[in-house]
């Protein structure tokens, strides 16, 4: 049933909306079907990157895609994390891990059991939105994550447009043309986790570079 | 299920009871097929010719071709809605990659994009004054004051002029399609709206395919070596002749004289040679060959509308001027 909503919700109407309204162009979307799982890394300037990324995915693993999702933020109120969590089929996490000593869920092991279960994320490192077309420093989630789990691939996306259109802070939505480029599934190479997160920056600057 | 049957074949039957519109469609899939057929045999005979670029463009026509036919032959009101689509696009890919558009003029472009319909109406009622005054006075005068609003001064005066002049290029320009519809009938005229609305866009396509072509064949003096390194005073001059020989032929599709048709397709060729540059021009100052990557081989939207977006009004009002003015 969530899968049915879900795939109706995102691969007919918002894939439509967003390629017709606003505007979204995506290339090489057929990058998600060559692997069974992968890790979707991004950069985030706006709310409709999750929109574009889960519009992005082929009903058949629509269900198993999680965005992550900041708990301070989507969890704010109970109606609010059911709605992250039924119609954005996110898993929501603590923004850092707990310090020793501190109870609590840590947001690795969150992520780490959806991996563990075949299932795929969409991850945005620079953490928060930022500047339109402007990188933040990357956290190191990623890097740890990936180097508990090196046989999974992950797939660099690079949006463009998307910051114009809907910007942190800004509730209107404007249609400019945006671009989503999504690079080939490959696995991390460095075995360490800066070198993880180096790698996967690095992908996404590429993918950056190629729209210049 | 009947309902919608007969919605078609009525529209169908209008369709065919204009034998004049059906013989310039014809035309335009025969050249086509030909087109085809030439780039497929070219290519067996000579395999080292590069011809993947207008392979590509060629195909690309038969989409535009086939989308701009389902869209005008058959009910007005799906014409409205794809021309509203047409301009709305261009608006949208003309704003993005401007880079006179600061951030503060998002929520005025809104405005812009708010225009596109209520233009449409005016067209699709044929309230002709609103029509005409609805751009050039009303949203130039919102415009300004919607800016002013925003509570920043800096570069205000660049957004005055920059978002008005697109709202007349993508919105106003090519709502003149549209209004051509809706034009009263003529005595002796029957190809009517959708004759001239044919007329103006095989008219000044086929000048920009006349223009590239002659430009290759012949071309050795440049025109204007800084903006438009491709242009060139033979393809310029052979795509002018040529439109007003095809315009001679296809008056029938207008109540001009083919004498009259022949001269109008000259003026619409050197429009449409302006449109070109001029949106050849504004790529260069962003420093981008194509607007966007939208139509295979053609680049963005803007790229092919760009001489329509003013031949359209050019052709409108010369006609409209001569026929309809008066009766």
């Amino acid at each position: 049933m969530k899968r049915l909503i879900l795939s109706l919700l995102y691969c007919v109407l918002m894939r439509t909306f967003l390629k017709v309204i606003v505007g979204v162009v995506y290339r090489n979307r057929e990058a998600m079907k060559k692997v069974p799982q992968f890790v979707v890394v991004a950069n985030h300037n706006s709310h409709l990157d999750t929109m574009a990324l889960m519009s992005a995915c082929f009903p058949g693993m629509i269900a198993s895609t999680h965005p992550i999702a900041a708990g301070d933020y989507f969890g704010q109120s109970p109606i609010r994390a059911f709605f992250t969590r039924f119609f954005v089929n996110a898993i929501l996490i603590p923004r850092s891990r707990p310090k020793p000593g501190e109870t609590g869920p840590d947001p690795i092991d969150l992520m780490s059991a959806q991996l563990a279960k075949g299932h795929s994320l969409i991850l945005f490192p620079e953490g928060s939105r930022g500047e339109p077309e402007q990188f933040q420093k990357f956290k190191r989630g990623i890097g740890i994550l990936l180097e508990r789990h090196p046989d999974v691939h992950y797939i660099p996306v690079f949006m463009k447009g998307l910051g114009k259109s809907l910007p942190k802070g800004e509730t209107l939505l404007v249609p400019f043309n945006s671009l989503v480029l999504m690079g080939d599934p490959r696995k991390c190479e460095a075995k360490d986790v800066d070198g993880i997160v180096h790698e996967v920056e690095a992908a996404i600057r590429a993918l950056a570079a190629e729209t210049q | 299920m009947n309902k919608v049957f007969s919605f078609f074949s009525d529209n169908i039957e209008k369709f065919s009871a204009n034998p004049e519109v059906m013989i310039v469609v014809g035309l335009i899939f025969g050249i086509l097929v030909f087109a085809t057929l030439l780039f497929f045999i070219w290519g067996k005979i000579k395999p080292e010719a590069n011809l993947t670029e207008l392979k590509q463009r060629t195909k690309s026509w038969w989409m535009m071709a086939t989308i701009f036919v389902a869209a005008t032959v058959f009910n007005p009101v799906i014409s409205f809605v794809a021309f509203g689509l047409l301009s709305f696009m261009a608006l949208r890919e003309l704003a993005s990659i401007s880079k006179n558009v600061r951030d503060e003029d998002r929520r005025v472009l809104i405005w812009c994009y708010l225009a596109i319909p209520v233009q449409y109406f005016f067209a699709y009622k044929g309230w002709h004054n609103l029509f005409l005054t609805f751009i050039p006075i009303f949203m130039f005068i919102w415009i300004p004051f919607m800016l002013i609003l925003q509570g920043t001064t800096e570069g205000i005066s660049r957004s005055m002029s920059v978002l008005p002049t697109q709202l007349m290029f993508t919105v106003f320009g090519i709502s003149h399609l549209g209004f051509m519809l809706t034009l009263p009938p003529l005595e002796g005229f029957h190809a009517g709206g959708r004759g001239l609305l044919l007329f103006i866009v095989f008219i000044t396509e086929m000048n920009d395919v006349f223009q590239f072509t002659w430009g290759k064949l012949l071309g050795h003096i440049k025109i204007l070596p800084k903006i438009s390194p491709n242009k060139t005073w033979e393809g310029f001059i052979g795509g002018v002749v040529t439109s007003s020989i095809v315009g001679y032929l296809l008056h029938f599709l207008t109540p001009l004289t083919a004498i009259e048709a022949m001269i109008v397709s000259g003026f619409i060729s050197c429009a449409g040679f302006i449109g070109d540059v001029v949106v050849s021009a504004i790529k260069r100052d962003i420093g981008k060959k194509d607007t966007s990557d939208i139509i295979p081989g053609h680049g963005g939207i803007l790229d092919r509308i760009d001489s329509l977006a003013i031949t359209a009004p050019v052709f409108f009002h010369i006609v409209y001027h001569m026929y309809y003015l008066h009766k």
